[in-house]
């Protein structure tokens, strides 16, 4: 390990944008989780947070982009596009590689039917949309699995950080689906809630 | 708006209507026609032609649906007459919104004329099952049973009325609830199919037309295309009927052919005289009082400056470039001593409480609106509150089931546009409205639970 190389640069690009979209990835499930549970954050309006959980899906989608394409395309290894895509057809590292390509086969999934929201049916985007929650775990899996360094040092710590993070979303999530408001009193909720904090300003 | 059931007979300014009208309400404006009278004035429903002839009819007299949309009817009876089974055909009175009173008093007062375009759309259909959906109201149920069962003794009807109610919200007539409440459940509206007719349960389509638009349809079985275009724009035909809140606060439903002046059916003075200038408040003035702005298309329309407003005609044509619509009729000129600020977020309130509560930046987005838009009628606002309106208005557009969003968030981005004076005003501490009494008509009692929704 003397310094990034033309024929390292690949790897160092896959590996680095791996854990970037794993981030994203965590980010996008806590977000998605929040948007569902009617959640805030800090700063900003309860709608916002849906805007910021589609964002920043296309941006992991980027990075997904790269990490894929660098990958096939790094020749310290040979994946081919086949492998990236198809589970378990890899000959490096099947099991692992596999788990990242249903992960990368979900996010498409859940990309392709969210932009065609308008065009399809909401049970069929609704469900759909619940295998995202199965892209997360696969995708973590996939890092432990498939890279060295993931266990142990900073990337280790990343990932501790990521499944903390995401534990905690779940939970909030089933303490939350208890209380929740109905449906026919949500505005009114809204309402009250938006008028208290301006009172007690 | 019951009221306008006993008003007397429409004020019109200058001019008065034009000749052969009205056509669906009679002159004497209040008082119901029975069935002998209905097949007196009308004669006995013909379809002349059967099924392909009226389709012909409807296409060549360009009738468009009057409930706001304006959708070829045509082309939704095509639609109709090519599903298998046959559709459940409804016609829509709901009339959630609470500015209009036009589908009531058309209701009210000649029933025959609905009932008989529902046939004539049942028949269209291929259906024998017909629904006519109607706001919570003993008095206007009754005589609409009477009149459906007079019908039904009569022998002259070929497909079954069946009377359902709407629950008193803004949205139960958006034809997604509609569909929703005669498949049984709450008036709540969906996601809507891509194309084609919405659906009550799988294979199960429904034919929704607005009960004004069967109305139209009833006379153009009757008279033909060429005698409905004698009235109305060559690209938008025909009369509709209007809802009228006039500057010195009285309403009112008027018969109008489409493409008449707003001033005309407003009293608004359409040529203003220099003398106005250097007024505070640019009213505009008209026959019942100075108006200083106009409301054209209900609450999912747009505020217009009463000076634009007295120069355009009710055509989508003319209205839709500047941000308004026909809609369903709905026009309110408003008086120059009053604030639009404060009407428009009283409305917004409203508008915001009657959200279904299904889609998020719906139920969250519409409240933190309102209350800003309050924030910016009271005094000395936030000079910030202007661009959070305009940035909060842009994240929830485009982003509900129904359109519900876009359709508020239309209304209060007109006013922030045209009452941007009066919002530098309430910045200096002032307001220039003097008179304090609310003149939009907003009911009390938001939903609740989820029976106010059936």
């Amino acid at each position: 390990m003397t310094g990034i190389t033309s024929s390292t640069a690949l790897w160092y690009a896959s590996r680095a944008t791996g854990v970037v979209t794993l981030l994203l990835l965590t980010a996008v499930v806590v977000l998605g989780i929040l948007v569902n549970r009617q959640g805030r954050l800090p700063g900003l309006p309860a709608f916002a947070v849906t805007g910021l959980h589609r964002n920043i899906s296309l941006l992991a989608v980027a990075f997904l982009a790269i990490h894929v394409v660098t990958a096939i395309a790094d020749p310290y290894v040979t994946i081919g596009l086949a492998a990236a895509v198809l589970p378990f057809a890899s000959a490096y590292k099947p099991l692992w590689l596999g788990l990242g390509a249903i992960s990368l086969d979900l996010v498409a999934a859940l990309i392709l039917t969210s932009l065609a929201r308008a065009r399809m049916s909401r049970r069929a985007w609704r469900a759909i949309h619940w295998l995202g929650y199965a892209a997360w775990p696969l995708a973590v899996v996939h890092s432990i699995g498939s890279s060295a360094d993931a266990r142990n040092g900073l990337v280790l710590g990343v990932l501790v950080a990521c499944v903390l993070a995401t534990a905690a979303a779940v939970a909030w999530r089933l303490a939350h689906a208890a209380r929740e408001v109905p449906r026919a009193g949500r505005a009114a909720a809204a309402l009250s809630r938006v008028s208290a904090r301006k009172a007690g300003l | 708006m019951t009221d306008s059931l006993t008003l007397p007979p429409p004020a019109l300014a200058a001019g008065g209507p034009p000749r052969g009208l009205p056509r669906l309400l009679p002159d004497a404006g209040t008082v119901p026609v029975d069935l002998r009278a209905h097949l007196a004035m009308h004669g006995p429903l013909r379809a002349p032609g059967g099924r392909d002839g009226l389709l012909r009819e409807v296409a060549a007299a360009g009738l468009t649906g009057r409930g706001g949309a304006a959708f070829p009817v045509a082309r939704k009876l095509a639609a109709a007459a090519e599903a298998r089974p046959a559709p459940v055909v409804a016609g829509n009175g709901a009339e959630g919104e609470p500015a209009s009173g036009k589908d009531r008093s058309l209701l009210w007062i000649a029933p025959h004329l609905v009932l008989d375009g529902l046939q004539l759309a049942a028949g269209a259909a291929g259906s024998r099952s017909t629904v006519l959906y109607v706001p919570r109201n003993e008095r206007l149920h009754g005589r609409l049973a009477g009149a459906i069962a007079e019908r039904a003794a009569a022998g002259m009807d070929a497909a079954r009325v069946e009377l359902v109610t709407a629950p008193d919200r803004f949205l139960a007539g958006e034809e997604s609830a509609l569909v929703s409440r005669l498949a049984g459940g709450p008036a709540l509206p969906a996601y809507r199919p891509v194309r084609g007719l919405p659906r009550l349960a799988p294979g199960r389509a429904a034919l929704v037309q607005n009960v004004e638009t069967l109305a139209h349809l009833a006379l153009i079985a009757r008279y033909g295309a060429a005698w409905f275009r004698a009235a109305g724009t060559g690209a938008e035909p025909g009369t509709m009927l209007a809802t009228l809140h006039l500057a010195d606060g009285r309403t009112s439903v008027v018969e109008v052919p489409l493409g008449a002046g707003l001033a005309g059916l407003l009293g608004l003075d359409a040529r203003p005289g220099p003398a106005e200038a250097g007024a505070a408040a640019p009213g505009v003035p008209s026959a019942f009082g100075p108006v200083q702005a106009v409301l054209v298309g209900g609450y999912h329309g747009a505020w217009l400056p009463a000076a634009e407003a007295a120069a355009l005609p009710l055509a989508n044509a003319a209205l839709r470039p500047l941000g308004a619509m026909v809609g369903a009729g709905v026009l309110a000129a408003l008086p120059a001593d009053r604030c639009g600020l404060a009407e428009t977020a009283r409305v917004a309130r409203y508008l915001a409480l009657e959200s279904a509560g299904q889609c998020g930046p719906c139920f969250n987005g519409l409240p933190r609106i309102a209350a800003a838009m309050e924030h910016l009628a009271g005094p000395r606002p936030d000079p910030r509150a202007r661009a959070d309106l305009e940035r909060w208005t842009g994240l929830v557009t485009g982003r509900g089931a129904c359109h519900h969003p876009d359709g508020s968030v239309r209304f209060i981005r007109s006013a922030l546009r045209v009452f941007a004076a009066e919002a530098r005003v309430h910045e200096q501490g002032r307001c220039g409205g003097t008179d304090p009494r609310p003149f939009l008509p907003v009911p009390a009692g938001a939903p609740a639970t989820d029976e106010d929704w059936s």
